[in-house]
């Protein structure tokens, strides 16, 4: 068990995002090589691109965001 | 006079030859005396040696103004204050005797300044400027000597200077070499001594500001970026310019930036311009205009016209960069961000919300064409669907040139403008029209798809107009339905995205749905909000119907329920994001829309099915991971899919016909026991307080444990005691499931059988201890004969053995009857060879008074869920108000759907068949049947004949069927007025004319469920009887026929019931009797159901809020059907039941029942209006006072 205490609301949004970034790139990952390879994919799309995947975090409420990173806490 | 032969130049031959001179390397000389210099500077007519001097001394200037005091060393160091004290000794033996405002100081250079200029020598008008302003900016630094420098400034000011200045101001574009030093030099003046004679000197702006927005034109030429030493006529304008802008006085910067040419000037060139006087221009602007409270509001506005932020947003794009500077981009954005949301600025103007300029939100209309024509009555209502007059029509220019899909900056100005000017959103996409939502996958799309994303999350503006409160007046629904699904986010385009076969898109718009669902959700409640009724009746009414209304255009814009479904049932198992995203929106949809998501008939049971299994499938995963390396698998995914999981069970909760005790196939448990085995073996630290909620509901509500009011704590016996033996031997617990589900599904099947073997199990007449002890203890008792034949027999009973002593224990200690535990456990000790040991192991310390001790390993956070969800307390009953008469009619009163729209006699003929049965206009048409007029009838039985024919002889699929529903309508009003006089032939009953509706929209579907039924109920017979009601019996005692779609078929007859109860002779078929009983009879028998999902059973109650409308309705029902104390009896089973979505808000008030809390207040609210509409005498004679003491 790790250290019993809590983390901040900012660290679980962190850790939260960068799991949801995680899981949403392993989903899709197809999907990703195929929009890198577009004709209008420029330098500046990469941030346009994870912008627009991080944005689904929104749709957890913090308390949700916690249990999910929490969960990750107590792993034996 | 100096102006003529300036002119004169231009046109002779002499100034040209003179131009030539411009090349010419002027002369100088090293200068060592103060005496020396002065004799340089002397006034001489020999142009040539005026320019030697000029030159000489500029060089003295430029080598002071070149020195680093901390670089220099110090022989260097005592040079330049030599050569400083020679200018300083220079200067005070020039000075004026007679210090006041027309003394002139360096009148020497001041001469040569104006005899170059009457003589016309370009030369000597470019070095005097260039002389002077190195000499000012050289006396700006010096504290001793600005006195001096003031004087020269002022002595600028004078009217032969200002025409010298003017003169240069305003020379030709290619005299860069005239114009710039001039420029230079009336910027160090106005800087001077911090901007002391800016006053003076833009009192003279006639000749100070002569030509800058032409100099501010002529820009640098060439291939090579603009050197920083010498800079074009442009960028000493634009430095000039903020340096006034600076200094100068609010009004003066007023009018300084009235000038619209030169406010054009300055932003007309900017992408060229090198990237520090971009900085420079962008910050002086901000700093000195922007954010200058002094500034008037009109001035600021005259800056940041449409032209000047267009071209500002224009450096988006600017390439040019510098190392040692910020990015332009950047800058430009921070500009634009402040300049655009930022209401002092003078850009953003104030705006009502979601109301366009030209609408009153507090018109004053007739009440009565506001009875008479509703929403229709208010003249802007439907006005702005392709066109919003708005108030910042600034901005709405410039979003226009934005492209929020390429860039993030962009997409985030945007959004940001959209947050303080709500009023754009709608505005900006029916504009832009050009970019559509059609899905592709590039970065074009996705981008587009972030910033509606962005633009969906917005809030919706307080109170829709950005007030103190509610208007008088709903805004108009095309508006806010603009802020909920923005245009480009039409039905077609969201189809075509979720069924896309990259299942990013379908994600992504997924995504954007649940947002806008929430946001409908949020607007529907502030239509609905109480406010409203505070201040009149009818606008409350008017309120509701634009809720109605919106509901609707959502409907029409969002994709159908079934893509949705279809949506989420192709992502892969493994997509757990997806599939939560996914789920999430069904669950809302069951929220916030249900009479949508119901009319899609979903199952969710294979959907949970699959959900529980993977979830063991996790589970087991975990356990042989953690055995080996335990790396493969996140335990955030396994909290993940549980989310998914909570969504698939507020499905089941919302979706009538959830079977919780029947095994599948996919399944070897049933799907209760499942949730049991998830909850129980989940790994630690995952909270499952929704799980358990669900648990809790479903084993109250098939009475699995005892009823709660006696303080039973429900399931948590079973919870605890298995929670308890999985940490000590988890092996045991694995083998217990089988044996366990066959208990509990017995149990849910014939409870009552259970309770009668514990009352034989006990003492006699002890019925209060029975009640007291868990059903599920005589089940077990019941199968353990059964358990030890099995072949696996040993190790299940191995398992039974540590179970039983703990699960009986945990049973005594939440309150149940010990001595009928004790004889349980006896007879249960019998089957084991070893018997159960001496006694149960009742825990020593309370478990369900204090649970939270941790017992279990990761139950801690669980726990404290646990103490919101269960330690809540369950209301009584007693202390929740009944609605009041508004309220029940929002909640219970639907509108006529029988109501004659006469004008349905003409319109289906022009229409195709498939439009006819699809689109309702065969509905309507058949509706006519109720009309209260016989000519109306008439006329709709002719036709209704003519469609039939025109039905049969299309190629329409269904079209036999649905000429024989035609046919056989007409034949059966034809039959009944045949038995009636002439002069008075009576409409069709309404359940008649109902049923053939809603027989129609079956008809189109051979996959309704009822498809079979009512074919052959057609086919029954040429002609319907006009008492029976069609199908009732059908429904309500036959088998479903297809699957468990009981309940969508119970459905089905409800709402055609409700249609077809309008008049006082519909209500004598209702309570007419029949060999199974009255109709009336067996609707409050359907709704007694305590399995029937709340839905439906406000159906019901609707249909006798509708009996209620009718004369003699209500004291029918407490005569002959004694709904009193039916509704009593319904109250008093909600106080016993744990109310599953009692956490997710009450909503009866606002027209929707979803909590235990609303039902009960529908139920009172019903009982006083029965009360209210009764014939009082009559009942209180019939019941001897009873009701009313009931009521009371």
């Amino acid at each position: 068990m790790s250290d019993s205490k809590p983390k901040s609301q900012q660290e679980v949004a962190s850790e939260f995002t960068s799991y949801y970034l995680q899981r949403a790139t392993k989903e899709f990952a197809e999907d990703l090589d195929k929009v890198r390879t577009a004709d209008d994919f420029k330098n500046d799309a990469i941030h346009l691109l994870v912008n627009a995947l991080q944005q689904g975090t929104a749709l957890f409420s913090p308390e949700e965001q916690r249990r999910i990173v929490e969960t990750a806490v107590e792993k034996k | 006079m100096g102006k003529r032969q300036f002119r004169g130049a231009e046109n002779g031959d002499g100034p040209r030859k003179r131009q030539r001179v411009v090349h010419e390397a002027p002369t100088s000389e090293v200068i060592h005396t103060s005496r020396q210099l002065r004799q340089l500077l002397a006034f001489d007519p020999d142009l040539g040696h005026s320019r030697h001097g000029l030159q000489s001394f500029k060089i003295l200037l430029d080598s002071l103004l070149a020195r680093d005091d901390e670089t220099d060393n110090a022989e260097k160091r005592q040079q330049h204050e030599q050569r400083f004290t020679i200018i300083k000794e220079y200067l005070q033996s020039t000075k004026p005797i007679e210090d006041d405002e027309s003394a002139t100081y360096l009148p020497d250079i001041m001469q040569t300044w104006s005899h170059a200029g009457q003589v016309n020598n370009e030369n000597l008008l470019s070095a005097v400027p260039v002389v002077l302003a190195l000499l000012l900016k050289l006396l700006s630094q010096s504290l001793e000597l600005t006195p001096i420098g003031l004087g020269i400034c002022r002595t600028l000011l004078q009217k032969r200077q200002q025409e010298l200045i003017s003169r240069s101001l305003s020379a030709d574009k290619g005299k860069a070499f005239i114009i710039s030093p001039t420029l230079r030099m009336l910027r160090e003046a106005v800087c001077f001594d911090g901007g002391a004679i800016a006053r003076p000197m833009f009192r003279a702006r006639a000749s100070m500001l002569k030509s800058l927005a032409r100099n501010m034109g002529i820009v640098h030429i060439g291939e090579e970026p603009e050197d920083i030493k010498k800079p074009s006529p442009r960028t000493n304008a634009l430095q000039f310019f903020l340096s006034a802008i600076k200094y100068l006085h609010p009004e003066a910067k007023k009018e300084l930036l009235a000038q619209r040419d030169v406010v054009t000037a300055l932003t007309r060139d900017i992408k060229q311009d090198q990237p520090y006087l971009v900085l420079d221009l962008l910050n002086g602007l901000r700093d000195h205009v922007l954010l200058d409270s002094k500034v008037p509001r009109e001035a600021k506005s005259n800056l940041l016209n449409s032209t000047t932020l267009i071209k500002i947003s224009g450096l988006y794009y600017y390439r040019l960069v510098s190392d040692n500077l910020p990015s332009i981009p950047d800058a430009a954005h921070d500009f634009l961000m402040t300049a655009c949301t930022n209401p002092s600025c003078g850009v953003l103007r104030q705006d009502t919300g979601l109301y366009p300029r030209e609408a009153d939100p507090n018109a004053a209309i007739p009440s009565a064409d506001l009875e008479e024509l509703g929403l229709e009555a208010i003249v802007w209502m439907n006005k702005f669907k392709t066109e919003v007059p708005v108030r910042n029509f600034v901005l709405s220019n410039l979003l226009q040139n934005l492209r929020p899909w390429s860039s993030l900056k962009q997409s985030e100005l945007i959004t940001s403008i959209f947050k303080v000017a709500p009023e754009l959103i709608a505005d900006f996409f029916i504009k832009n029209k050009s970019f559509t939502f059609e899905p592709k996958l590039s970065a074009t799309w996705i981008g587009y798809a972030a910033f509606l994303f962005n633009t969906v999350a917005l809030p919706l503006p307080e109170y829709f107009c950005r007030g103190s409160g509610y208007a008088e007046l709903p805004p108009p629904t095309s508006i806010v339905m603009d802020n909920i699904l923005p245009l480009p986010l039409n039905q077609k385009a969201l189809s075509r995205c979720l069924t896309n076969k990259s299942r990013m898109i379908s994600f992504f718009a997924t995504r954007i749905l649940i947002l806008a669902v929430q946001k409908l959700d949020t607007a529907v409640k502030m239509h609905q909000d109480p406010a409203h009724s505070s201040k009149s009746h009818n606008n409350q009414t008017l309120w509701t119907e634009a809720a109605r209304r919106l509901v609707d255009e959502f409907c029409q814009r969002s994709p159908g329920i079934k893509e949705m479904i279809n949506a989420y049932r192709s992502i892969p198992e493994d997509d757990l994001l997806h599939r939560e995203a996914a789920s999430q929106l069904l669950r809302l949809y069951y929220e916030v829309i249900p009479q949508v998501a119901l009319m899609a008939k979903f199952d969710v049971s294979p959907l949970l099915e699959t959900a529980l299994k993977r979830l063991s499938t996790q589970e087991r995963q975990k356990e042989t991971d953690s055995q080996e390396d335990g790396s493969e698998n996140d335990p955030r995914d396994f909290a993940l899919s549980l989310k998914e999981l909570e969504n698939l069970l507020a499905i089941a909760g919302y979706s009538p016909g959830m079977r919780w005790f029947a095994a599948t196939e996919q399944l070897t448990l049933s799907p209760f026991t499942t949730l049991l085995k998830v909850y129980v073996e989940a790994p630690s630290g995952v909270s499952l307080a929704p799980v358990r909620q669900v648990l809790h509901f479903v084993a109250a509500e098939q009475q699995v444990v005892p009823a709660k009011d006696k303080g039973h704590p429900g399931i948590s016996v079973l919870l605890e005691s298995f929670k308890e033996l999985q940490t000590s031997s988890p092996a045991c617990v694995a083998v217990l499931w089988p044996f366990l589900d066959k208990c509990l599904t017995r149990c849910t099947t014939a409870p009552v059988k259970y309770l009668e073997m514990l009352q034989d199990l006990g003492a006699k007449g002890a019925e209060d201890e029975v009640l007291t002890v868990s059903p599920l203890v005589a089940a077990i008792i019941e199968q353990l004969p059964f358990a030890a034949k099995a072949a696996d027999s040993k190790s299940t009973l191995d398992g039974l053995s540590r179970f039983l002593p703990r699960f009986l224990g945990y049973s005594a200690a939440a309150g149940e009857s010990k001595p009928l535990l004790e004889a349980a456990y006896a007879s249960m000790s019998k089957h084991f060879a070893k018997g159960l040991g001496k006694s149960l192991s009742v825990p020593k310390k309370h478990p369900f008074k204090q649970p939270k001790g941790g017992k279990s390993t990761g139950t801690k956070s669980q726990d404290t869920n646990n103490t919101t969800s269960e330690g809540k307390k369950i209301k009584s009953g007693d202390d929740i108000a009944a609605l009041n008469s508004d309220q029940l009619e929002r909640v219970l009163d639907l509108p006529d759907s029988l109501a004659a729209d006469n004008s349905a006699l003409v319109k289906w003929q022009s229409k195709s068949v498939d439009e006819l049965v699809d689109e309702g206009y065969a509905i309507s048409l058949i509706s006519l049947l109720a009309s209260e007029h016989a000519s109306i009838r008439k006329e709709a039985l002719i036709n209704i004949l003519k469609m039939a024919s025109k039905v049969q002889q299309s190629e329409y699929e269904e079209k036999e069927q649905i000429w024989l529903l035609l046919s056989e309508l007409a034949e059966t009003a034809k039959v009944a007025a045949a038995s009636q006089p002439v002069s008075a032939v009576a409409p069709l009953p309404s359940t008649i004319i109902a049923f053939a509706c809603h027989a129609v929209n079956v008809l189109r579907d051979p996959t309704h469920s009822l498809y079979p039924k009512v074919n052959s109920f057609l086919t029954r017979g040429p002609f319907w009887s006009v008492d029976r009601v069609p199908l009732a019996d059908e429904v309500l005692s036959e088998e479903p026929a297809a699957g468990d779609s009981y309940y969508a078929q119970l459905n089905w007859l409800l709402a055609y019931l409700l249609d077809g109860l309008r008049t006082s002779k519909d209500l004598e078929l209702f309570h007419k009797k029949r060999a199974k009983g009255p109709l009336f009879e067996r609707l409050l028998a359907v709704a007694g159901n305590p399995y029937m999902r709340t839905p439906l059973k406000i159906q019901v109650i609707r249909i006798l809020y509708r009996a209620t409308k009718i004369e003699e309705g209500s004291t029918t029902l407490v005569t002959r059907f004694g709904v009193v104390s039916w509704l009593e009896e319904l109250l008093k089973m909600k106080k016993s039941l744990s109310p599953m979505a009692q956490s997710q808000g009450g909503g009866a008030g606002t027209g929707t029942v979803v909590t235990t809390e609303d039902e009960v207040a529908v139920y009172k609210g019903l009982l006083k209006r029965i009360w209210e509409t009764c014939d009082r005498e009559r009942v209180e004679g019939w019941s001897k006072g009873g009701v009313e003491g009931v009521i009371a």
